[in-house]
């Protein structure tokens, strides 16, 4: 065997780990030194590129449609309107939705009738937002009235040293702050105006962020929880 | 069919948390994701579950994407195909390799597939035709289906030695026909 296929070049040494052809140890080797010598990637995108064209012989298969439901589910959750009530199973959902409310509403949420009559602000709004795991859970409530948004965290905390922010997206936009959810797991936050119309489509997440919140005005941690907004 | 402009986007997009962005981008691209996992594992079940596994990343990992140097679809095929060759090492234990040889046999493509291979298609192609049929289709083995120096040698009936020699000796001819 001549020297050269024992200690292969840099190039050679990429186009083996793209092609997932190195041992374990020295796939591992190899992935430590691409994190310290930037070079290095442009070796793994030549060879990752060009052995890209070989997908072309690949024909397209369309994945079962219950593939997307429980990616969707894994990811975000009870998000798809219509299936939060089934998924949580009725009882369940409106007994932690009654508790919660019944906590931080408390006698707000039992408005007598004339309050709530049609042309009123409308229907109170909620959204349950929730790891996939349950790790972390926040009941928010928007009160079209009263123009307020009130979280109450039922699940989980903050990491040490690090903060949750809430984030409103609206479809197809950038999330939008609505403020590092305080140690206190009641809040009460205010929506920006320019949300109030859309309030009832929007999709609240939170993030991982260091404390005080993102420094750059988009999320910069892990999405810990994501939930959708539904009429109560 | 989407362009890489529009891909690149949603990725974008996707970093940010946009969701409706994500299942956009699950909709243009898991036919070509799943047909990747399909190739490698065999098995819709498995290709399913990784298939899953693939867009979980993608979620997680958009904002990683910026400027690797890979085209966002070479970046999206390249997750969808680690991922299934994870699966594969993880599930294989005493793997029927007559089986795969059998997977292997099937494969290479047929002259039109080459003829209407393109761009980055066309050249790889066409310098995989300047090897030997055997190195070419080892070379195919470990790309679109994952094996390894240990199942390639068992596959072609060399020593583990040998495949590695022959191997890289294929990627150094490919690398010269390749470089610009």
């Amino acid at each position: 065997m001549t020297q050269q296929s024992e200690i292969p070049d840099d190039g050679i040494l990429a186009a083996e780990y793209v092609l997932r052809l190195l041992p374990q140890r020295e796939e591992t080797a190899f992935e430590e030194r691409l994190a310290r010598e930037p070079g290095l990637m442009d070796y793994v995108s030549f060879w990752a590129t060009r052995l890209s064209g070989l997908n072309d012989e690949v024909p397209e298969v369309a994945p079962p449609s219950r593939t997307r439901r429980r990616l969707m589910h894994r990811l975000f959750g009870s998000v798809e309107r219509g299936t939060f009530w089934q998924r949580a199973g009725l009882w369940q959902a409106l007994s932690l939705a009654s508790v919660a409310l019944a906590v931080f509403l408390g006698v707000q949420v039992l408005r007598t009738p004339e309050t709530v009559l049609p042309g009123a602000g409308g229907p109170l709004l909620i959204s349950e937002i929730a790891a996939e795991d349950q790790s972390l859970r926040v009941l928010a409530v928007y009160d079209p009235d009263a123009d307020r948004l009130s979280v109450s965290r039922t699940a989980g905390q903050a990491a040490a040293g690090r903060a949750l922010e809430l984030w409103a997206i609206a479809e197809g936009a950038a999330p939008v702050s609505l403020g590092v959810l305080p140690d206190d797991p009641r809040a009460t936050l205010t929506l920006p105006a320019d949300l109030v119309p859309l309030v009832a489509s929007l999709t609240l997440a939170i993030s991982d962020e260091p404390p005080g919140g993102s420094p750059t005005g988009a999320p910069t941690g892990d999405v810990l929880a994501v939930g959708q907004v539904r009429e109560l | 069919m989407a362009q890489p402009k529009d891909i690149e986007d949603l990725i974008s997009r996707v970093a940010l948390g946009d969701r409706a962005a994500f299942s956009s981008l699950y909709d243009q691209t898991s036919a070509k994701l799943f047909g990747v996992a399909l190739r490698v594992l065999n098995n819709r079940a498995n290709a399913e579950d990784v298939l899953q596994e693939t867009y979980m990343k993608i979620w997680r990992y958009a904002d990683r994407y910026m400027s690797n140097g890979m085209s966002p679809m070479t970046w999206l095929i390249t997750i969808a195909r680690n991922t299934a060759i994870d699966r594969l090492r993880a599930t294989r234990e005493g793997a029927d390799v007559e089986a795969l040889a059998d997977r292997l046999e099937a494969r290479g493509p047929t002259p039109e597939q080459s003829a209407i291979a393109a761009g980055e298609a066309a050249r790889i192609v066409a310098c995989l035709d300047q090897l030997e049929t055997d190195k070419s289709q080892a070379v195919r083995g470990a790309y679109l289906q994952g094996l390894s120096y240990a199942e390639l040698a068992e596959r072609f009936n060399v020593p583990l030695n040998t495949m590695r020699t022959w191997l890289r000796r294929s990627l150094i001819s490919l690398k010269e026909c390749m470089q610009p």
